[in-house]
């Protein structure tokens, strides 16, 4: 993981008197463009970073609609060297994305408000909920109704929207601002990119990263309990997919403080297509052979490996763990794994994306905070090697391939704002100050609905400087960044309509886990099913795109 | 159905054969062309500059609405001008008439349009032509089936909907103490949105681990109560939730029907010596017929289109069993943006709901007949 | 018809009082029963918007006994004591989704009314015949507005209300609305026209009125019951109609059903917020629920005719 060597120069604390001055003097300096004032900058930087992580405080309540104000105004500097105040007076934006729990586009239009005052420009907000948005996007491109200049996309759907070009290019000014060499390694090009140009301020980094209960595994009872019943190995956080089951199984009737504890938790109900990012977990250490760059489809081909050993053989694993779990599982979705069930206390090990490490601490609706740990997703003993049909035991030990599923948020400018220079550049303006450096160092630590996203993130005294507790962002911002720069790691691919081929699957897989048809005939079925989609949707031109996602 | 009888309408026929004269009758229909002319000029006009063929147009298709009004009114005019008594009575009708050909014309053609097609939103192609094949992917589709089969139990259990509804209205409709706070508070399910019901309830109250209607099973002997683990379990619970929504809607429809009854006759009853179930089963019960049907119908409709609950708690499952047609349309259309073939699913779906309540309309008609 | 024989009257002087007293326990058993089955849920609904996280997941159920209650959910969206006269984006949110909500609801159930009531009455008194189609098949083209699933008519309309420059307008809304709730207010009316006897309106002709005379005057006000029953009935589905909002509305016209379904996200669930958005939303309509109660009560056509 990288290491950023950071001046922290202030040991006393700044207040916002100084801080702000501080700013203002290096901003001024910076526009007129003095060489001495860089390291005044710098100084201002690293206070304002810290000054604006302590809006309101790490465990101090849930920020308000006043607190992302002023985190708004704070980060203004980058927008104010690149535009005129008042610069924009009479022009209209309109953003379209997520009202997610009151988070999304609340918390941008609390940033936007200082930015809103300092350019003239005004913003008009279009929120949608979740369920929502897909149809919605889908919808208004197909009937040519965009009416919205900004828009908040998740990566996967870069293949409707840029594919069909209503997208507009980032220009290089752009690019500087939010400083977009920064980003970690497998959210850079081809990530955010169509044909070669970029369209993409990236906001949010997503990837599955495997949650546990330290309490559970470091538990004597169990421990002893475990030897008992013959098992060799010690009792601990399991480090492979096998291990996962055995566990599960284990686990099955034990308690632990007089509560019931279960093992691992599958999420089998679908969640409009996102549930299957969480058989893709229990899968990629099957399927991703380090030696290959396709997991789900044949590169050559487009023909689908839902069907084959190494998916089969996670479907097979759901089937099977679900006796030990909970009697309800068939009715949970992700949603219910990840905050009914883990967060409140229910099960020991889940997948999800880095939403309930950020949430288990800073927010209220979690009971674990204290106990929660975080790793990379497990490995596997053998992985199939779809070339040879085998399966294959690497030399270098289990192989781990974490699952980089959805890639994450973005902010997109539409190509409509193209033909009127002013509004291209307010609309680019306005997503620049959203994807801002240091704003998103305050969106990845206080509840937002983003996760971690740049290198710069992964500073860890900045971290608990702001409050958090060392041992626990250790663990968390590892199991991250291990996830987003390992070698093997499994990358959504961004062709158009993935998210149908999730939804045909979920459907069929519900059948499988409520056991009405075997796990191979039921993959089969998805395959089928695969096969017609990209058929629908243009064989030939998925092969294309399939290839230019994954960097083929 | 009602007429106005011979003799009132003879009279009424008098005064109008009174009213309209010749010059009526030519200004109305005068005005009738005119008003139809100036409607086919601006559609043409606006068509020929949709499709570029000429420069001068208006920017949207506004001026069309707002001709198709002037036309209503100068039809409704017409018809009084022109047929006079007669006139005013179609003068009762014409607005509802009106208002929903224009809002539904069109998106119905476009619909079955649509359902022609192979187009998938994301499909790099576009639309193309599919004539039939949508028809036959169809009848091949086991989900779609599956859904039927279960719409089957959904609406037979209306039944039982109808008599806990049936049961509420006497109650409320007898003499009984603080009648108004009991009618308001049984109004109060249907209010809750469906969002807020399959949340509130279905996740929450229902929950299995410390929702209040598990901990009450707890307490009644049910070790596991895993409401939507089980298929049967589930179809109860969702039709559970379901009804808890609309047994008001029933609830007040036959309540205002029995307020409507007119009290003689079951005084006439009692007189008679019958007791409550006997005034029931041969008078409240045939009065109430025509409303009952009526009510059962609406309530058939909005079940087969029982869509919000499911997905939102069960996503159709276990497996599928609480699938309804509804949802799994949804699915098609939003998730998979596969619009062709979720628009055939739907109006074959219509089709076999047209042909369904036309049969249940023609035997309740003919039962009603026996039993009044 | 039977006389009533002597003895039975006299073995009824004893007993009736001990059978109507039970028969009385019985139905106010059977009428509480069926209140708590009503209100537990929205009971349950509303304390849940006072409640942390910890209270809900563990079920609590009694405030102050169970629970410490919170303002939660009602500072999420800027409605607790504190938060009321500071700034609050989720609050602003909330006033124009609720104004909206207003209008297009109110709107579209009594343009529903007026003309619902109008084609019901026709069709109660008249027969009409157009082409093949006469009363029963004009309605059932009413009735058929109410069959087809909305989601496939999300493309369409897109199409049209484009076309004619109604996306993202109340007005756009209220139409729409309309549309949906007509058949219901023209069924329901119907059932009330026929339940007035025609000899009403005959008296009527013979005073010298006309047929809308007639119907304005006498009909109409007799018909009471049954608007507003249709009323509440279609206030109730426009105010959570939640479908087609989501779709053709942006920022001008955005109404609340929206805004309760955000509650949920890839964060979890916020049960106050949801809860207390609930709340709100269902608030306006007991008001106007127990507001009209009164005009469902009649008492106005017993012994018509005379």
């Amino acid at each position: 993981m990288n290491q950023q060597e950071h001046d922290q120069h202030s040991l006393t604390r700044p207040n916002r008197r100084t801080v702000l001055k501080g700013a203002a003097s290096a901003a001024a300096l910076g526009t007129t463009g003095a060489l001495g004032a860089f390291s005044n900058i710098a100084l201002a930087q690293g206070n304002l970073r810290a000054q604006i992580l302590q809006i309101p405080g790490i465990g101090k309540g849930a920020p308000t609609d006043a607190d992302w104000q002023k985190v708004g105004e704070l980060c203004l500097g980058p927008t104010k060297a690149n535009v005129k105040e008042g610069e924009f007076k009479g022009v209209e934006l309109s953003f379209m994305g997520l009202n997610n729990q009151n988070l999304h586009n609340l918390l941008f239009r609390g940033f936007l408000k200082p930015w809103e005052a300092y350019t003239g420009a005004k913003i008009s907000w279009i929120d949608l909920a979740q369920a929502d948005y897909n149809p919605r996007l889908q919808q208004a491109i197909a009937t040519g109704t965009v009416d919205f200049d900004i828009l908040e996309m998740g990566a996967p759907f870069e293949g409707d929207v840029c594919g069909k070009g209503l997208a507009s290019e980032m220009p290089d000014w752009v690019k500087k601002q939010v400083d977009i060499d920064d980003y970690v390694d497998y959210l850079k090009p081809p990530v955010g990119t169509w044909n070669g140009k970029t369209y993409r301020i990236t906001i949010d980094g997503d990837c599955h990263n495997f949650n546990y209960r330290t309490d559970v595994f470091s538990d004597a009872t169990l421990a002893k309990a475990w030897k008992d019943a013959g098992n060799a190995s010690e009792w601990g956080v399991p480090k492979t997919w096998q291990q996962v089951q055995a566990v599960t199984k284990f686990l099955k009737g034990k308690k632990i403080k007089g509560k019931d504890v279960y093992g691992y938790l599958d999420a089998p109900k679908p969640w409009g297509g996102f549930g299957f990012y969480f058989l893709g977990s229990r899968a990629t250490a099957y399927a991703k052979h380090p030696d290959d760059k396709a997991w789900l489809f044949d590169v050559d081909t487009m023909k689908p490996r839902i069907n084959n050993p190494a998916w089969v053989r996670a479907i097979q694993d759901v089937v099977d763990a679900l006796p030990s779990e909970p009697a309800d599982q068939l009715n949970a979705d992700p949603n219910t794994t990840g905050f009914q069930q883990f967060l409140a206390g229910i099960g020991s090990m889940i997948p999800w994306w880095g939403d309930i490490g950020q949430v288990a601490k800073a927010s209220d609706t979690s009971v674990i905070g204290d106990v929660v740990g975080f790793d990379i997703l497990p490995g596997s003993d053998d992985v199939y090697n779809a070339k040879t049909g085998k399966w294959d035991k690497l030399a270098s030990g289990p192989n781990h391939a974490p699952n980089c599923a959805y890639l994450g948020w973005g902010i997109y400018v539409m190509a409509r704002v193209n033909g009127d220079e002013k509004k291209h550049k307010a609309a680019w303006s306005a997503a620049a100050h959203v994807g801002g450096k240091d704003l998103s160092l305050w969106t990845v630590m206080y509840p937002s609905g983003f996760q971690v996203h740049r290198t710069s993130h992964s500073n860890i005294d900045e971290w608990v400087a702001a409050g958090y507790d060392r041992k626990y962002i250790t663990s968390y911002l590892n199991s991250q960044f291990s996830s987003y720069n390992h070698p093997n790691r499994a990358v959504e691919p961004r062709i158009p309509g993935i998210f149908q081929y999730y939804s045909i699957a979920e459907d069929e897989l519900t059948k499988i886990f409520a056991g009405k048809v075997d796990a191979q005939t039921g993959a089969n079925n998805i395959a089928a099913a695969w096969e017609k989609l990209t058929d629908q949707i243009g064989r030939e031109k998925q092969i294309g795109l399939y290839k230019a996602s994954l960097g083929v | 159905m009602q007429d106005s009888s011979p003799v009132a309408a003879g009279r009424q026929d008098n005064v109008a054969s009174k009213r309209t004269t010749p010059t009526h009758r030519t200004f109305g229909r005068g005005f009738l062309i005119l008003a139809s002319l100036v409607l086919v000029a601006v559609l043409l006009a606006q068509i020929l500059h949709a499709t570029g063929t000429i420069d001068t147009g208006f920017a949207d298709w506004r001026p069309v609405l707002y001709a198709y009004l002037f036309w209503s009114i100068a039809l409704g005019v017409e018809q009084v001008m022109v047929r006079g008594q007669r006139g005013l009575r179609a003068l009762f009708l014409l607005p509802a008439v009106l208002f929903t050909l224009a809002v539904v014309i069109f998106p119905t053609l476009f619909g079955f349009y649509i359902a022609s097609l192979d187009w998938n939103l994301s499909s790099l192609e576009g639309p193309h032509f599919n004539g039939l094949n949508n028809l036959i992917a169809l009848f091949q589709d086991d989900y779609y089936w599956n859904a039927l089969g279960n719409m089957v139990f959904y609406t037979v259990s209306v039944l039982g909907e109808y008599v806990i509804a049936f049961g509420l209205a006497l109650l409320l409709n007898a003499e009984i103490r603080g009648r108004k706070f009991f009618r308001v508070v049984f109004l109060l399910p249907m209010m809750l949105s469906p969002v807020a019901v399959s949340w509130m309830i279905g996740k929450s109250l229902l929950e299995y681990r410390f929702g209040p209607v598990a901990t009450l099973a707890r307490d009644l002997g049910w070790d596991n109560p895993a409401f939507f683990a089980h298929p049967w379990i589930a179809r109860f619970s969702i039709d559970a939730m379901d009804a808890w929504v609309w047994i008001p809607f029933v609830m007040i429809i036959l309540l205002a029907g029995l307020q409507a009854m007119p009290k003689e006759v079951l005084e006439a009853a009692k007189v008679d010596g019958a007791n409550g179930w006997q005034s029931f089963r041969h008078v409240t019960f045939p009065i109430m017929l025509p409303v009952s049907i009526t009510v059962l119908i609406i309530r058939i409709i909005f079940k087969l289109k029982l869509a919000d609950i499911v997905i939102n708690v069960t996503a159709g499952g276990p497996g599928g069993a609480t699938d309804t047609v509804s949802s799994f349309i949804y699915r098609v259309y939003r998730d998979r943006s596969n619009v062709g073939y979720g628009t055939g699913l739907a109006i074959f779906y219509l089709l076999l709901i047209v042909v369904f309540l036309m049969v249940l309309l023609r035997l309740s008609s003919r039962w009603a007949q026996k039993v009044a | 018809m039977t006389v009533l024989a002597p003895a039975p009257h006299r073995k009824r002087r004893t007993a009736p009082r001990a059978r109507w007293a039970a028969g009385r326990v019985l139905i106010y058993a059977a009428l509480a029963f069926w209140a708590f089955v009503c209100l537990f849920p929205i009971y349950w609904t509303v304390t849940t918007s006072f409640k942390s996280a910890v209270d809900v997941t563990q079920g609590h159920l009694i405030p102050w006994v169970d629970f410490q209650p919170d303002w939660k959910g009602f500072r999420s969206l800027g409605l607790s004591p504190d938060t009321i006269l500071q700034t609050s984006t989720a609050r602003a949110e909330f006033t124009s989704r609720f104004t909206n909500s207003v209008l297009a609801s109110v709107g579209a159930s009594l343009l529903a009314l007026v003309l619902g009531s109008l084609a019901a009455y026709g069709l109660s008194r008249f027969r009409y015949k157009f082409a093949w189609m006469r009363n029963d098949d004009i309605l059932f083209f009413f009735m058929s507005q109410l069959i087809l699933p909305p989601v496939v008519l999300a493309l369409p309309f897109l199409v049209l209300y484009k076309a004619l420059a109604l996306l993202d307008t109340t007005f756009g809304l209220i139409l729409l609305y309309t549309l949906t709730v007509l058949p219901i207010v023209i069924w329901i009316m119907r059932d009330q026209f026929n339940s007035i006897p025609i000899e009403l309106d005959e008296a009527a002709f013979v005073d010298g009125l006309s047929v809308w005379g007639a119907f304005l005057r006498i009909i109409l006000p007799l018909a009471v019951p049954g608007m507003a029953a249709a009323f509440i009935l279609s206030l109730v589905l426009c105010w959570n109609e939640y479908f087609f909002a989501a779709l053709l509305t942006s920022t001008d016209a955005k109404t609340l059903p929206v805004m309760v379904a955000s509650q949920t996200g890839s964060q979890g669930i916020n049960w106050w917020s949801m809860a207390a958005l609930s709340t709100a939303a269902i608030a306006p309509l007991v008001l106007v629920g127990i507001f009209l109660e009164r005009y469902i009560v009649s008492g106005l056509t017993t012994g018509a005719g005379k």
